[in-house]
Parts: structure tokens; sequence; C-alpha cells
């Protein structure tokens, strides 16, 4: 076999799109902007998209954006969902803090243990907005959160496998 | 930590160093934006506003293509068994016939009655008519956008109904739309009582698109199932005899109801101003 047919194909002048260094920011503001979509929704079980993207391209990449970029992405996300103004700000840069010291701690990566991590700071998303809601006034039961917390960890591998597609995509793979 | 150094270079070193520095701010920044808008949601009214106005008209727009695919399904299953449905609705309309007669005369003696008592009569005023374009997806509160703003005159703290019963009140408005705490909301607690013997209720949203009922006294659970829950006007923030929910479930002390304006399919949302004037919120 020659060498040749090992490499990937690639067609001369192909290569990443223009732009590449921001369509990772870009999908995650959009995916904040499906909670515009017209649906009213009495139970409210949509997963949050905009954290699912966030995730699932932090987990593909670890410098999937400059690091203070989760911030004002955050506020995007709490100005078009109706989330309190600074949780996102705040639980997104926590978030890529939190998966920055799992990358030095973790010896390999798989597929199972991205999801459980996922599963992980997904469960501790919907936890804290919970607790948020207690404090605006809003106190439910926190089985009556269960539902869509399941919804979200079932669908982030849908969301992983979409990143995955948009980032060969944008690499020009 | 040693594992973690990018390589000898000072640059990338630093780069990683502030990295970390920034995202550390981010969390506190964004700490410190949440306090705020726990303790002092006015704060961020216009912002917030803002936001609406971007996304209301979106929503809208896209709302009327989906209304319009809906509509020419449901369209076409109408004429499906006509005759049967034609041969009940006239027995509807017969029924409905006899009670409007005898609501007549109840409207008579009541207004009769009223002018004897001189009661003063509020007369029902619309500030704007929208529709519910979008709600909150994933968080356990319960929010809808309704299209309209404060260009049409809509004012934080401002009841909105449907032909159907209470949807909620509104708490951010924007020029183009605003957003409406929907009576199914956690925070949302109306005065109310029930329709049959009108027993002083308080009703609270679930969270979960159901509303809690419980009665004002404790005791004997007065509700029923099929029971039909009414604003009371107590308060004045809320106007009264408006159909809020129906009951579905009885628990130990309450019971569960669900709203019969359901905000995924009533058509149009009333903004009315305060029932008392006095009772205008500024807080949501």
């Amino acid at each position: 076999m020659v060498r040749a047919a090992l490499s990937t194909r690639r067609r001369i002048g192909q290569g990443p799109r223009p732009l590449a260094a921001f369509v990772p920011a870009v999908s995650v503001v959009l995916a904040s902007l499906l909670a515009a979509m017209p649906i009213v929704t009495a139970t409210g079980w949509f997963p949050d998209f905009g954290f699912l993207v966030l995730i699932s391209w932090r987990l593909l990449r670890s410098d999937p954006w400059p690091a203070w970029w989760a911030a004002p992405m955050g506020l995007v996300n709490d100005l078009f969902t109706d989330l309190p103004i600074g949780f996102s700000v705040a639980f997104w840069s926590a978030t890529m803090l939190a998966l920055d010291l799992v990358d030095r701690r973790t010896m390999w990566r798989d597929y199972w243990i991205e999801w459980v991590l996922a599963a992980v700071l997904i469960t501790i998303d919907e936890w804290l907005q919970w607790r948020v809601a207690a404090l605006a006034e809003a106190r439910v039961p926190f089985l009556a959160v269960v539902p869509p917390l399941v919804i979200s960890v079932c669908v982030f591998p849908l969301s992983a496998w979409f990143v995955s597609r948009l980032d060969r995509w944008r690499l020009g793979r | 930590m040693a594992t973690a150094r990018p390589g000898w270079s000072r640059r990338a070193q630093y780069g990683l160093f502030f990295s970390f520095l920034a995202l550390i701010a981010g969390v506190i920044v964004g700490l410190i934006l949440l306090a705020i808008s726990i303790l002092a949601p006015a704060r961020f009214a216009d912002i917030r506003g803002a936001a609406l106005d971007v996304t209301g008209p979106v929503a809208g727009a896209m709302h009327e293509v989906t209304a319009t695919v809906e509509g020419v399904f449901t369209g076409a299953g109408d004429y499906w068994d006509a005759a049967g449905q034609n041969g009940e609705l006239k027995r509807e309309r017969d029924a409905m016939r006899r009670e409007i007669l005898q609501a007549r005369a109840v409207m008579q003696e009541n207004r009769q009655l009223k002018a004897l008592l001189q009661l003063r009569e509020h007369e029902a005023r619309t500030i704007a008519i929208g529709r519910l374009v979008g709600s909150s997806f994933s968080s356990p509160r319960r929010f809808a956008i309704l299209s309209a703003g404060a260009n049409d005159g809509v004012r934080v703290g401002m009841p909105v109904r449907s032909p159907e019963g209470m949807v909620g009140r509104v708490v951010d408005t924007g020029a183009f739309a605003s957003r409406v705490l929907l009576a199914s909301d956690r925070a949302n607690i109306i005065p109310a009582r029930l329709l049959r013997g009108g027993i002083p209720v308080i009703s609270q949203g679930r969270g979960d698109g159901t509303i809690d009922v419980r009665p004002l006294e404790v005791g004997r659970n007065p509700f029923r199932r099929g029971d039909i829950i009414i604003t009371s006007g107590t308060g004045g923030l809320y106007p009264p005899l408006v159909p809020i929910a129906r009951v579905i479930k009885l628990d130990d002390d309450g019971a569960v109801a669900v709203p019969l304006a359901d905000p995924s399919n009533i058509s149009f949302a009333i903004v009315e101003p305060p029932y008392e004037p006095a009772a205008e919120v500024e807080s949501p």
C-alpha cells in the first residue's frame, strides 16, 4: 500500500473555512437563540441548548475559543433565555475553569467519560437554576426539574455529534 | 501541576495564567450581576427589554408560519365527520341559548341590585392585544413572550388575560414585546375563589404547567374534580371573576389544577390595566 492511501483524502486548496476560529462561539450563540423559537411550552422541559453546545465544544477541544469568551456568551444566553442576568456568565466561566482542571487530572478520555462529565455538569446546571429560582421566590420541588435534566443528558450525544460534524466542516476535513 | 506547563515558552505560560485569571474574573462578574438581578430586578429592565425587542418580532414572524401550517391541518381535520359535528354543535347551541336567556335575566337583576347598593362599576378596559409568541424553554420558571410592548401602552405589573381565562402578569417590557409571568409560575400567587360556593382560595403555579390551589381556611378540603377556580379581585391587581383553572386532582390539603388559558394554544392575550390603579407593582 502506498503511503498516500493512509492519509486523509484532501484536495488541493482545501483548508479551514474563512473565520473558522469564530465558528464555535457563533454556534453557541445561535444555540442560545433557539430559545426564540415560536414554541410556547407549558412544562419547560427543553434542554438548555446554549450550555449543551458550549460543553460539547469544550469537551471536544481544549481551546475552541479564548477562555474569557465564556462570559460574554453567557450574557447572551441570559438575555435570550429567561435566566436571571449573570447566571450563565458565572456558571459558564466556572464550567470552563472546571474542565481545565479536569483536563489536568484525567489520564485518558473516551466517549463514556465525556458523557459522564457532561451529565455531571448538566446536573449542576439544573440544580443551580433550581436554587436561583428558589431565591427568586419560585421554590418548586426538585422532582419537577428531574424530567428536563434527564432529557438534557439524553440530548447531549446529539449535540456532541453535531459539534464534531461542525468542527470537521470548519476545518475543511 | 508541573505536567500542565505548556513547554518552556514564557509567553505560553503567561497566556495560560491570564486565561485562568480571566475566567475567575468572569465568575466574579457573573456572580455580582446575578446578585443584582435577584435583589434589584428593575436594574436590568432596559437591557432585558432590548433583548425582548430582538427576539419578540422574530418569534412573532415564525409564529405566523407555524400557526398557518397548523391551521391548514386542523382545518382539513374539521371536514372529517362534519355531519356528526354539526348535530353536536346544534345541540350545544340550543343548550347555550337557554343558558344565555337565564344569564340575561340574572344580569338584569344584578344591575338593579347594584344600582340599589350604588356600587362603583369597573369597566374592563383593554390596553393592548397581542399573541403569545414564545416561552421559557428550560428553566424552572414559566415565562411567555407577548407580542405587544411599551409602544402599545403595556407596563410592568399589568394583568394579562385571554378570552379563555387568566394568563398572568407582565414582568418585563420592550418596545414591541413584553415578558409575561404565567399563572403556572411558582412566584405567581393569585387570590382566587371557587366558582361553586365562592370559598376563598390561593392559586400558585407549580412550575410545570399546572397550578396548586389551597383553601385560605385550613380544614376540610373543599375541592372536587372539575371545579373551576376564578379570580377574586382581592389585592387589586387581577380583575375579579376571570376563570383561572380547572381542578384535575385532589391532594391532602388542596388540589392540582390546569390553567383554562393554556398558553400553548390561546389565540390572543389581552393586557388590561391593574384592577385598582393603586396596586401597580414594580418588582416581578
